[in-house]
């Protein structure tokens, strides 16, 4: 089949409501959306203790997020795939190749950018806002809930950026999902099986998804500096 | 009169340059008292000192008896930035700000949030983000969101500084009103006359020494 004749079946795959296909999307959007839910909570906090807090072993903590920022997401998967194992620690639970397993991936990969993002915002913040909120009579948890609603804007990109890369990457869903057919297979795993099979029509309307999908995240994101920048 | 505030053998230094050395301090409900002194002389920090937001070595720095580096008097003193932050939401929605922290009922911070708007005669600005206010805007506002609380010691710092006609000479209305209300309030400012205002008592801090002129 040729790129034209492949370019058109994805189309057709795309516009005409192809089950598979749609179902590949919404496990990945499923998949996705639910580790950065999970992840937001936990990374904000951090990030927000990172920068308001100073204590022994906080320098090492931010250049360990640092890192864990450009952590191939092939290494994550691998180190899942050892904890969640038959014979290893968390065996047990039964998780790998399942999409629990995959959001657990997901989760981890996305929570040093919400780490990142936070710490660099309160960092950055006006230290007159966290003054102003504490002189005004607000306790510790208001005074951080309005300093993190005053920088909510460079939050939001943290938020996106971390949706970003939970539906982009590949390596930690091949790898503790296993790739299963309605169960397992995202968008990415399914391009990266479809090209290997020589079957381009899905892997190109799949792309195509994915295109969009970024396109829109970093249109969001362009939107929300806009909006943070008009201050 | 018994001291609102009552301060004790300050010092506070920066590496190896002393800021403030002053033995004692007290501030009385009722009084105003300006604090003068050169650019760096420490008015802020002495100010922010008093306000708990900064820390410094006191052997003793009370309000009423309760500590005020442990926040024990958080509630009763109000600190105004001498460029004051204002949240990202309304006009109305800053004054309500302190209420809100303190869980006042919506209806009775509706009630107190107007009167705070009518006496800083920022009315017409009530729904405006923070971004489209003046200087002077922003000082009246930041002076209203003190003055909802009724607080019992205000500290501003440099109220008036880089304010202009209008707006200068409504922060000095503002800032004599609040003088004459019962509370105690310190400003620390350059402002000839604010500082010559009736009824000031005024200090000059010099080499980390506080003075009474």
């Amino acid at each position: 089949m040729s790129l034209l004749d492949a370019t058109g079946e994805a189309f057709k795959l795309l516009f005409g409501g192809d089950a598979e296909l749609w179902g590949i999307v919404l496990i990945s959007l499923k998949v996705a959306l639910l580790g950065l839910g999970i992840a937001m909570l936990p990374g904000i906090v951090t990030g927000y203790l990172l920068a308001m807090h100073r204590f022994p072993g906080r320098r090492a903590l931010v250049v360990l997020t640092q890192s864990l920022l450009a952590f191939p997401t092939v290494v994550v998967g691998l180190v899942l795939y050892l904890l969640l194992s038959r014979q290893g620690p968390l065996g047990s639970l039964a998780l790998l190749f399942s999409q629990n397993a995959m959001i657990l991936g997901q989760t981890i990969l996305v929570f040093p950018i919400l780490v990142a993002y936070t710490l660099s915002a309160v960092q950055g913040a006006d230290p007159r806002a966290h003054e102003t909120a504490v002189s005004l009579g607000a306790g510790p948890l208001r005074a951080a809930l309005t300093l993190l609603n005053e920088t909510r804007f460079a939050l939001l990109a943290g938020v996106i950026n971390g949706f970003g890369r939970a539906i982009s990457e590949v390596g930690c869903a091949l790898m503790i999902g296993g790739n299963i057919a309605g169960l397992t297979r995202n968008i990415t795993t399914a391009i990266a099986l479809e090209t290997s099979k020589g079957e381009f029509a899905q892997g190109i309307a799949l792309g195509m998804v994915l295109v969009v999908l970024a396109l829109g995240v970093n249109v969001a994101m362009a939107i929300l500096q806009g909006e943070g920048g008009m201050k | 009169m018994s001291a609102l505030l009552k301060l004790d053998r300050l010092r506070k230094s920066y590496g190896q340059r002393r800021l403030l050395d002053l033995e004692r301090l007290e501030i009385e409900a009722g009084h105003a008292y300006v604090v003068t002194g050169g650019n760096g002389s420490g008015k802020t920090t002495l100010l922010r000192i008093l306000a708990g937001l900064e820390p410094g070595e006191a052997e003793g720095l009370k309000f009423e008896g309760r500590s005020i580096a442990n926040g024990e008097a958080h509630r009763e003193i109000v600190y105004v930035h001498q460029h004051p932050y204002l949240f990202h939401t309304s006009v109305a929605g800053n004054i309500a700000y302190g209420l809100k922290a303190r869980g006042v009922a919506a209806a009775e911070r509706q009630r107190l949030v107007e009167a705070a708007i009518a006496w800083a005669g920022v009315g017409h600005l009530r729904r405006l983000a923070p971004h489209k206010l003046s200087g002077g805007e922003k000082q009246r506002v930041a002076l209203a969101r003190a003055k909802v609380l009724g607080p019992r010691l205000y500290l501003l710092d440099e109220p008036t500084a880089n304010l202009d006609g209008d707006g200068r000479r409504q922060t000095i209305d503002l800032v004599q009103e609040l003088a004459r209300g019962g509370a105690g309030v310190v400003i620390a400012c350059h402002d000839r006359e604010l500082i010559e205002l009736p009824g000031m008592r005024r200090f000059h801090l010099e080499n980390g020494r506080l003075l009474e002129v």
